[in-house]
């Protein structure tokens, strides 16, 4: 029996007026299970980032519903937003957004702190994740000392801070290198294993090729939806065509 | 020719680019050039002003008064004969006759000694008329003090003890200190006039202007054998008293030493919280600048090419400024100048020389140049792909800060958090809002001593309403001037510390936290300086009283006065900061986040 944690229908959002209209994301409709792994794949400028900043309620759909965990959520206030945010969500940028002048650490513990634990245990979670990302070692490091693929990595962990119900990914790889990849999709792929619910936009097929679902975009629609197999740590060498 | 053209196309694009910037920068230069402005007009005012109207007027060297009883000229000739004919006398004027009269005007109302003098001119103190004509039968000349506090001029109609009189002239002497100084006013009018005036309650008195041979010496004249002998052959109920010229010289110097003092303390602390908060507006706008001197230099632009742009640009509006500030403090100066206008050279709108104007606008651009050329040579010294990449200096890291802030309410954690990225702006807003407490711990301790001094009827300079009001108007029109430039400095420093955080901001949202949390963080940024210069604005504001002249031990304010100013500081930089903070909070953080 599955349980749908997102469920979208006909979400739209539109930029401009008139001849200047550009329709960014157009009547998409998707439902996303718990414990599933999604990936969109599609061109740039298809419209991915702007859905999946609609998904994770930072942009107002122009139409369509969006319910989470089954709260409608499109029209919520800004409030209970930002509290879906806190508790149900976690984010992944292209570009970590790591914040400068705290430590791994610190940036991990950020979403604990901001969801109302006590800094003893923001910070044994946070500890926690910096194990699971193998990143014990980096702790004390600001961002400005840590590689590309050790920044995504304390991002993840910052994402999973309060253990959300949806991670929500947005090209993850796309600032990696090929090592620095295969290490995140190493840890995209323990977590789908250990039933993380993962929504990833992303062009780069050996991500998309980690997931469970595959949908396709182009000029902000769906175009082609593929239910994958193959998707596991099994073939994940293969699919980067790297030793990890 | 061409690489002239360039800079100044790339300096108006970015004026025009960010004009709300420009504008601020552009009212911190002229908030400086406009006290620099005053202060030079007040100079001109205060300088020598006495010895130019004595040198005029042939002021004489001692002034004698004496009210015989009836009134009678005999009488008055006889006993000050003692004076006429002391050895040291150069030259003798009068005795002139003056009756204490009433005055009443349209909205005025009060007590005025009429003097009476003759339509030729004397021959000591001719005092120099500013504008109209010397006196005639039924034509007054006014003191120029009194007259400017009166808004008297030439061609108006007075009453004096019922009697019209038209004012024919204003005219500048030394033969009394200036009104409000020397109260009541002097009104001269023509012998017959003067003597009409006289009533069988209030009968003439004379007075007689003597020149010495040696003036430097006239305090022994006044206090040695000469003098003694003229008080002791006069009884009490003749009112004799005898002024030198120093004496009356002082006490108006009295007045323009504290005009001075109160100006100098006030355009100093202006000064330097002017150069703050430039340094904070020249910041800001630098740090917004790096990727624009990235660009620069990835087009083929020297360094040299690229710190001369910057400084051309702040420099461009700091002689926009001094423009503004001129023609701003030359009217701004009557304000401050007008109330004391008892002596030559205080005219409504003090002349301004070209090298006090040059002086201004130097100023302005010497301003300018130090706040912009570190960040200039910075911006220059740059690697381009570092600038290109990097939109601002990386923030600093303050361990305990952040460990401190982890135990704080999320408002309070953030708003510490922006507090700990940018140390040095945060001490230059505390420092621009400790200079505004400071002025107004210093105006509330002021007017609490005039206050008190007006309810106890007592001290000789303060009790003096009229240079109270003159002193406490000069320093109220300085403290406003002060808050002015330090709320504006709050909001602009907001404004940068917004900009600065947008993206720890966005990111702070994206990760859970409501926009309500964010506004109360970055206001929180704003309110930690505040305290900090509330707290420091009380001790460092009384200590500015004391050192121009106030005596806290004789009268200070009431403690409840100076606590209210912290809540009262932080409510108002609250007030300016919440809606920069609130544009911070509410911008969409998708847009943030997708634009790097």
């Amino acid at each position: 029996m599955t349980e749908p944690i997102l469920v979208a229908r006909g979400l739209s959002k539109e930029y401009g007026r008139g001849a200047a209209l550009v329709r960014a994301v157009d009547d998409v409709t998707l439902t996303v299970d718990r414990g599933e792994s999604v990936a969109i794949v599609g061109p740039s400028g298809c419209g991915k980032s702007t859905l999946l900043y609609l998904l994770g309620g930072l942009e107002r759909p122009t139409a369509g519903t969006l319910e989470l965990a089954g709260r409608p959520i499109h029209d919520a206030p800004e409030s209970s937003l930002a509290r879906q945010r806190r508790h149900a969500l976690g984010f992944v940028f292209q570009a970590f957004h790591l914040v400068d002048e705290l430590t791994a650490l610190e940036n991990i513990e950020l979403p604990a702190l901001l969801a109302g634990a006590s800094p003893r245990t923001a910070r044994q979670r946070a500890r926690d994740l910096l194990i699971q990302v193998d990143l014990e070692d980096r702790a004390g490091h600001l961002p400005s000392a840590l590689s590309g693929g050790q920044r995504q990595r304390v991002a993840i962990a910052r994402a999973l801070a309060n253990s959300p119900l949806l991670v929500l990914a947005d090209e993850p790889t796309g600032n990696l290198d090929s090592a620095a990849t295969t290490d995140v999709l190493r840890l995209f792929d323990q977590l789908r294993q250990g039933g993380q619910t993962l929504a990833i936009v992303t062009h780069d097929s050996r991500v998309a090729a980690t997931a469970d679902r595959l949908i396709s975009m182009r000029d902000g629609a769906f175009v082609d939806e593929t239910r994958l197999t193959g998707g596991s740590a099994r073939t994940l060498t293969e699919i980067t065509g790297l030793e990890g | 020719m061409g690489r002239a053209l360039l800079i100044w196309r790339l300096v108006i694009g970015d004026i025009k680019r960010r004009p709300v910037q420009a504008a601020l920068l552009l009212v911190m230069i002229v908030t400086t050039t406009t006290t620099l402005t005053l202060g030079l007009a007040l100079r001109k005012v205060t300088d020598s002003p006495f010895a130019r109207t004595r040198a005029a007027t042939n002021g004489p060297d001692v002034v004698a008064q004496i009210s015989p009883p009836g009134g009678s000229l005999t009488k008055a000739r006889a006993q000050l004969a003692v004076l006429t004919r002391a050895r040291g006398v150069s030259g003798v004027a009068g005795p002139y006759p003056f009756a204490s009269v009433r005055l009443t005007a349209p909205r005025v109302n009060l007590s005025a000694l009429a003097e009476g003098r003759d339509i030729a001119p004397a021959p000591i103190d001719r005092p120099a008329l500013s504008s109209g004509g010397w006196i005639r039968p039924g034509g007054a000349v006014l003191e120029s003090g009194f007259a400017s506090a009166l808004g008297l001029h030439a061609g108006d109609a007075i009453r004096l003890n019922g009697r019209r009189f038209g004012v024919v002239g204003i005219a500048a002497s030394t033969a009394q200190c200036f009104y409000p100084v020397s109260k009541p006013g002097v009104i001269w009018l023509t012998r017959a006039d003067a003597m009409r005036l006289a009533t069988p309650q209030q009968p003439l008195g004379y007075v007689l202007d003597l020149k010495l041979l040696h003036p430097a010496s006239a305090y022994d004249f006044e206090f040695g054998p000469v003098g003694t002998r003229f008080f002791a052959d006069t009884g009490d109920a003749e009112s004799p008293s005898v002024q030198t010229w120093l004496a009356i010289a002082h006490d108006d110097f009295r007045v323009i030493t504290v005009d001075q003092k109160a100006l100098l303390v006030g355009s100093s602390l202006l000064a330097l919280l002017a150069l703050a908060s430039i340094a904070v507006v020249v910041g800001g706008r630098m740090a917004e600048q790096t990727r624009r001197v990235g660009l620069l230099k990835a087009v083929g632009a020297t360094p040299l090419l690229v710190a001369v742009v910057l400084l051309a640009e702040n420099l461009l509006l700091a002689l926009a400024a001094a423009a503004v500030g001129i023609a701003a403090g030359r009217l701004l100066a009557p304000v401050l100048t007008n109330p004391g206008a008892g002596l030559l050279g205080s005219p409504p709108t003090p002349p301004l020389s070209a090298e006090a104007i040059a002086e201004v606008v130097a100023v302005a651009m010497v301003v300018a140049a130090a706040a912009t050329i570190v960040p200039a040579i910075r911006g220059a010294r740059t690697s381009t792909v570092g600038a290109l990449n990097d939109p601002a200096h990386p923030p600093r890291r303050r361990p305990w800060l952040i460990a401190l802030s982890s135990r704080l309410p999320v408002p309070l954690l953030f708003g510490l958090r922006v507090v700990a990225r940018r140390p040095r702006r945060v001490a230059l807003t505390a420092a621009s809002l400790t200079v505004a407490v400071a002025m107004i711990v210093a105006t509330l301790a002021l007017q609490y001593r005039i206050d008190t001094n007006n309810q106890q009827h007592s001290g000789v300079f303060f009790g003096t309403g009229g240079v109270a009001d003159r002193v406490s108007h000069l320093v109220f029109v300085l403290t406003a001037i002060l808050v002015v430039l330090a709320g504006i400095n709050a909001i602009f420093t907001a404004w940068v510390t917004v900009i600065d955080a947008q993206r720890p901001t966005a990111l702070t949202r994206a990760i859970g936290a409501t926009p309500g949390q964010v506004g109360a963080g970055l206001t929180a940024a704003q309110l930690l300086p505040g305290l900090l210069g509330a707290c420091l604005g009380i001790p460092v504001g009384l200590g500015l009283y004391q050192l121009a002249g106030g005596h806290l031990g004789e009268a200070s304010p009431p403690l409840w006065w100076l606590l209210a100013v912290v809540p009262g500081t932080l409510i108002v930089v609250a007030a300016l900061t919440a809606f920069p903070a609130r544009l911070g909070a509410t911008r969409s953080p998708a847009e943030v986040l997708r634009s790097d």
